[in-house]
């Protein structure tokens, strides 16, 4: 519940410069969004939240872009003082008429190998692989890592 | 009747004189044994040498970053979230501290050496903030220095021939005469992290 608000926090707030969301039947898919990262970074986060307004559960298979040389989702785990990363193999299932983000519990999509520096601003054409809706064209805004733009951030929601 | 309570009373008496015993015994060893482990008795494993390269190309020792408290993080550049978190989270603290930041050093060493030339480094944490020192080098001196300092790494083997790395997720603070002193954790939120840096370099 938490993180709809926040989606729709977020919604409301991009609103007005633009609404970034993408449908395809009952999926429904708000702000694609890349992290913007060091100009060598080899490799690029990517967050996006899903909300599956159908009566069948749905999966997110997997995210194709040219921008990169291969996308994979991943999931970050933090155990016993260790970080790590796992791939999801089995891809992230959206409930029927749940909302799920990449970007939830350490998950997010890895854009390995970008074929060039990608900036805040610039946008990353990509396809969201879904088991049962197909192939579904986004884009994903660059923006700038929030920790930088707003150091009190995350202290507010604690 | 008489006899048996004077050696009750004897028994009495040399189990008293044990404890006393006892007694003087565990106040010597409390006074001239091992000190139990306060911060100020760690051992200095910041203070062990090590030879490692900075993002300019420069050899640093361990004496580069003594003299200040300082921040240390331990990750690498094919790191899509948990390393340009906390490197942006450690700028965001070093802004917030303002001028107090030259009190601190803060270094990001390479896990992934191989892969981590001086140059990548430079760029990668440079474009967080050119306060942060980004170090690497040959890999078994950081093997060297993580066994030192008690930090795990391990290289992770991907599809394809790639690799990630597993690797200590919290910041590691270090007094200014290379002692443990505490760690910062993303999930702790920004005031906590903050009270922490202020208190090490309060402490100096």
């Amino acid at each position: 519940m938490q993180k709809l608000i926040l989606a729709l926090a977020i919604a409301v707030l991009t609103a007005p410069a633009q609404a970034h969301d993408f449908t395809s039947g009952s999926i429904f898919i708000e702000h694609p969004m890349i992290q913007e990262a060091p100009p060598n970074a080899p490799v690029l986060g990517g967050y996006v939240t899903i909300y599956n307004n159908g009566d069948v559960p749905e999966r997110l298979l997997g995210i194709e872009s040219k921008a990169a040389e291969k996308v994979e989702l991943h999931q970050s785990v933090v155990t016993d003082g260790i970080a790590r990363m796992e791939p999801l193999a089995e891809g992230m299932e959206i409930p029927a008429g749940a909302t799920v983000s990449l970007g939830d519990d350490g998950t997010h999509a890895m854009f390995i190998k970008p074929d060039r520096r990608y900036q805040a601003g610039d946008e990353v054409a990509a396809t969201l692989i879904f088991e049962n809706a197909g192939p579904v064209e986004v884009v994903f805004n660059v923006e700038e890592r929030s920790a930088k733009a707003a150091p009190n951030h995350e202290g507010h929601g604690k | 009747m008489t006899g048996k309570t004077s050696t009750g009373m004897r028994k009495l008496r040399i189990v008293l004189w044990a404890l006393v015993v006892i007694a003087a015994g565990g106040a010597g060893f409390l006074a001239y044994g091992p000190k139990p482990t306060g911060v100020s008795e760690v051992e200095a494993i910041y203070a062990k040498p090590f030879q490692l390269v900075d993002q300019n190309g420069a050899a640093v020792t361990e004496a580069s970053f003594l003299g200040k408290p300082s921040a240390w993080f331990y990750g690498f550049t094919h790191c899509p979230d948990v390393c340009p978190t906390a490197l942006a989270e450690m700028s965001a603290l070093l802004e917030e501290l303002g001028p107090d930041a030259d009190k601190l050093n803060v270094v990001f060493v390479s896990v992934d050496p191989e892969r981590d030339t001086p140059e990548i480094m430079k760029e990668y944490v440079e474009y967080f903030d050119d306060r942060i020192t980004g170090l690497t080098g040959d890999l078994a001196q950081i093997s060297t220095m993580a066994k030192d300092r008690y930090i795990f790494f391990e290289k992770e083997p991907m599809e394809g021939g790639d690799y990630l790395m597993g690797h200590q997720a919290s910041i590691q603070l270090v007094t200014a005469d290379g002692r443990f002193f505490g760690t910062l954790a993303t999930e702790e939120g920004f005031d906590t992290r903050m009270a922490k840096l202020r208190r090490l370099i309060g402490q100096g």
